[in-house]
């Protein structure tokens, strides 16, 4: 163990010089009525820049990224961010470009959308690309506004009111499904994989559609994923693909190829655009010929050498957000697709899949895997065996960061005890995954004490989760006055 | 076979991977996908080297044409701003931006503190309870409110104002649609462009009203006094405000005035406009509204040693843990735009945020004054006092054909306000919103009152 994180004492930006109690109002604006006017400034510390970026910069000091350690969060595709889309993205051509400025002036912007609108078609295997979803949740949910309208406009929406999903399934698609008008029911699984005979039993004429991610959140394929289409069809459903898995399968098999008739895409994860600490994400539609009538507005499209959006879709579901999509992240994936262009998306795949199967095998003699072993992009462990000793995979989640890399997902998915999901996309080498493994050697065969009493060497020792939602301590203010239902602030007591 | 160098290609590597697992090619990893589900060629053409995809992405950026190489008056929901290179070199650190969201809060104490202060800031700013740590843009906020509201009341009617912007108009009606909410739009005067609070009380007085909502500006840049009015109107029902950030720098917070939940658009702190995205949600309720509100949340508690330290919070209402019935289906939000919005807020501080308002306020009335002159023009086509927006009309032809010949004198003269879908447009064809921007100055109102003369008469 060599690693230690940054241990800043980091005060509050207010901390560091607190505003007064009641700052003295802006000086009055001739022309603002006085009703509207501020009568107090607002209490925001007045610091220096030097002051400013030597907090960021020690709080930066103080996380982990993909560019400091392995990031195996399973279902997150945490793969390494190419340094030329950072530069590329900062350009003045894209940047300082108003997304209402006249199409005449805009004409490079909507060029890269509709490349990577047209390339993306040809990932998916489906006829047409929305960019507008800001990440992969919005996508789920524009989509089911999508078969909403479809089947509102086949006279069936009152019937159809399910959407189904296996047990397996990311929160955000029953969430999604729920914020739609659906009712969400789950299918349960069999080994890991849908149970072909339970959703037969569980489609009828109430069936919207059928949510599913292949690989799925156990890394399994589907194989049964054509049976699986032609059940959801025959009951006059639709069948939804959530993309957050798309890295196990570039140039094999594609949504289109497996029978799907709407996807969504994440391109913070398969095309690499930056985590950026929880967001931005990007979270690209594709429609099958069904659905693309009734994709977001507007959509770009090129007469001659020009390009321009357009609004006259009289069937589609109007804006799902402000202008027209993450354009920065756009760019950036823009960038890494044709940086792979067509060998380099398939071996990414290859890679990602193989990278998957080895840290798995390596793994497989520490813990259970509950599943059969050949996964794709990532796999399950079973914590339950340390239950025995007393621990939990929190603990060893825990006791990961110690060895300086970041814990797997965890408690995810839910129908394996104890879990532990890890995801090692293709941008990482064999000698990470041989350090990452002899980590977790090492945390699993450390003593029952040292598990318990980990993390140590982060910038904070294990934190109290429960004590946070119970004092709901949620900004500056509270701080200063704990709100009435709150016990007592904790106070700094740092090295 | 060129690969990016992203993928680890040493010698023999993929071999020993292979090897290690007793298998010949990793073909044999795919044997669970169906032949009959299997692809051809991707047909994306070939991989190009990083000089390579420099020179192209460089060839299609050309084909712009940024604001910054013209007099640029663009503005409104999403404003042109100075960013310092501070701002950047913040952002630009990976640890950030590389990481996700923390999951791990021990190993991701920077993100969290963070968003702690960007949730303070946003509740200083707004006089709320309580922020969250950001959704995908104003538009989204808003249709989050309208969610939120129908959760803390019943009934099925939401209202919002008819100058409200026609995008977040269609975002609410999506977000609403699902559960049977009617948008009512309450009409503006024609005169002053604000809230016509006689319709808005009579609107109330019907009852089976859940929310409502109003914008500070409003979509006519206007700032309108009789906003303090409608809590008192309401009664219960929640309200909800969308606020500029800037403008509640020199503005009382909302919160102070009744508003139940404050929402807004941050992208004018700290990011760049990038053809409008990414963009950042603002979100702020009150504590009671808490357990009913969407977003990551980061609350602070201690660690094991007593040390304070910052996790994310309220998680049981969240999709992962509450799955349909989460107050919301966000999982990644904005959270590099949120640390861009406090690194913006702070380089610049409390004082040169306020003086940036006063500075953007003199140089839009100077812009009105100019522009009051041309003939053809009516400047402000609503006279409620504004910010740094001035609402225009056009008196020959559509705002959008105006504005495309002013882009042919280097000008690029506002935002059009009408709803571009066919037959959807009204009035609202002949009007825009010209902003005063930082870049702003005598020359450059020079430069767009010469430009308007010679437009704002011509049909063509």
């Amino acid at each position: 163990m060599t690693f230690r994180q940054a241990r800043w004492d980091e005060p509050l930006l207010w901390e560091i010089r607190p505003p007064a109690e009641t700052p003295a109002p802006p000086a009055a604006i001739p022309g603002i009525p006085e009703k509207l006017r501020r009568q107090t400034g607002v209490r925001w510390p007045e610091l220096s820049e030097p002051e400013v970026v030597r907090h960021y910069t020690r709080l930066s000091q103080m996380n982990f990224g993909i560019d400091t350690s392995i990031y195996p969060l399973g279902s997150c595709t945490m793969k390494y961010n190419p340094k030329v889309s950072e530069v590329l993205a900062r350009r003045p051509g894209a940047a300082f470009v108003h997304p209402y400025q006249p199409e005449s002036t805009v004409q490079g912007s909507l060029e890269i959308i509709y490349r990577l609108e047209k390339a993306l078609t040809r990932v998916t295997g489906l006829p047409e690309v929305s960019l507008q979803p800001a990440a992969g949740a919005h996508g789920e949910y524009a989509a089911l506004l999508m078969i909403r309208a479809y089947f509102e406009e086949r006279g069936e929406l009152s019937r159809r009111t399910e959407v189904l999903l296996p047990d397996t399934a990311h929160g955000t698609n029953p969430a999604s499904a729920a914020m739609a008008g659906f009712t969400a029911r789950e299918i349960p699984s069999k080994d890991g994989c849908v149970d072909l005979a339970e959703l037969k039993a569980a489609v009828s004429d109430k069936t919207a559609a059928f949510m599913l991610t292949n690989p799925n959140t156990a890394g399994l394929f589907e194989s049964e994923i054509l049976g699986i289409a032609e059940t959801v069809h025959g009951a006059g459903g639709l069948l939804y693909y959530d993309g957050a898995n798309l890295n196990a399968i570039l140039g094999v098999t594609n949504p289109g190829k497996m029978g799907f008739d709407v996807a969504h895409l994440n391109l913070h994860k398969t095309f690499a655009t930056p985590h950026g600490g929880g967001g931005p994400g990007a979270g690209v539609l594709a429609a099958g010929a069904t659905l693309a009538p009734y994709l977001p507005v507007p959509r770009v499209v090129r007469k001659g050498r020009a390009y321009s959006l357009d609004y006259d879709r009289p069937k589609s579901i109007g804006k799902i957000k402000s202008a027209y999509g993450n354009f920065g992240l756009d760019l950036r994936a823009y960038v890494f697709l044709i940086s792979h262009g067509e060998e380099g998306l398939r071996a990414i795949s290859q890679r990602a899949v193989l990278n998957a199967n080895y840290l798995g095998h390596r793994l497989g003699d520490l813990l259970p895997r509950p599943f059969r072993p050949l996964v794709k992009h990532e796999f399950v462990l079973s914590g339950t065996p340390l239950k025995a000793r007393g621990l939990r995979t929190l603990d060893l989640a825990k006791r990961l960061l110690d060895e300086g890399v970041h814990a797997p997902t965890i408690y995810f998915p839910s129908l394996v005890d104890e879990s532990l999901m890890f995801e090692v996309p293709e941008t990482e080498s064999k000698r990470e995954l041989d350090e990452l493994a002899a980590a977790f050697r090492r945390a699993i065969g450390d003593t029952e004490e040292n598990l318990h009493a980990a993390p140590c060497s982060t910038s904070v020792a294990r934190i109290d989760e429960v004590l946070a939602a119970k004092q709901l301590l949620l900004s500056w203010k509270d701080l200063r006055s704990p709100p009435a239902t709150a016990p007592a602030p904790p106070t700094r007591s740092g090295p | 076979m060129n690969l990016p160098r992203w993928i680890p290609s040493e010698d023999g590597e993929e071999a020993a991977l292979l090897r290690e697992l007793g298998i010949a090619s990793t073909e044999e990893l795919f044997a669970d996908v169906p032949r009959k589900a299997r692809m051809g060629r991707l047909g994306v053409g070939a991989g190009l080297d990083e000089r390579g995809v420099v020179e192209t992405i460089d060839g299609i950026l050309e084909k712009n044409r940024p604001y910054t190489q013209f007099a640029s008056f663009l503005g409104g929901r999403f404003p042109t701003r100075y960013v310092p290179a501070a701002v950047d070199a913040i952002l630009s650190r990976s640890e950030f931006y590389t990481s996700y969201t923390p999951y791990q809060p021990e190993a991701s104490q920077g993100i969290l503190q963070s968003l702690f202060e960007f949730q303070s800031l946003w509740v200083e700013l707004t006089g709320m309870d309580a922020a969250n740590a950001s959704l995908y843009d104003g538009a989204t906020a808003a249709g989050e409110a309208l969610l939120l509201s129908r959760r803390i009341h019943p009934g099925e009617r939401f209202l919002i104002p008819a100058s409200l912007p026609w995008e977040e108009k269609s975002v609410l009606a999506n977000y609403g649609g699902p559960h049977g909410v009617r948008l009512e739009e309450i009409p503006f005067d024609h005169r002053t462009g604000c809230l016509d609070l006689g319709a808005f009380r009579t609107a109330v007085l019907k009852g089976d009203v859940f929310g409502a909502l109003v914008d500070l500006p409003n979509g006519f840049g206007g700032l309108d006094e009789g906003l303090p009015e409608l809590k008192g109107i309401l009664g219960e029902v929640p309200l909800t405000v969308v606020a500029d950030p800037l403008a509640l720098t020199v503005l009382e917070a909302p919160g102070s005035w009744g508003a139940d939940i404050v929402v807004g658009e941050g992208q004018g702190f700290g990011a760049t406009p990038s053809f409008g995205g990414p963009l950042l949600g603002l979100f702020a309720c009150r504590r009671a509204h808490l357990r009913l509100s969407p977003g990551r949340i980061v609350g602070a508690t201690q660690d094991r040693d007593g040390r304070r330290a910052f996790t994310l919070t309220l998680q049981t209402r969240e999709q992962h843990i509450r799955r349909s019935r989460a107050t919301s289906n966000i999982c990644t939000n904005q959270s590099l735009l949120a640390l861009a919005f406090l690194t913006y807020a702070s380089t610049v501080g409390p004082r040169g945020l306020a003086q940036l308002a006063a500075q953007l306020h003199a140089r839009a009335e100077e812009l009105a004054t100019a522009l009051r002159a041309v003939p053809g023009l009516k400047v402000p086509r609503f006279d409620a006092p504004h910010l740094a927006d001035v609402p225009v009309e056009v008196a020959h032809g559509t705002a959008t054909e105006f504005l495309e010949r002013l882009r042919g004198r280097k000008v690029l003269g506002g935002v059009p306000l009408a709803d571009p879908r066919p037959a959807k447009s009204g009035d609202a064809s002949k009007w825009f919103l010209a902003s005063a921007t930082e870049w702003t100055d005598a020359r450059s109102i020079a430069k767009y009152a010469a430009a308007a003369e010679t437009s704002a008469g011509a049909t063509s």
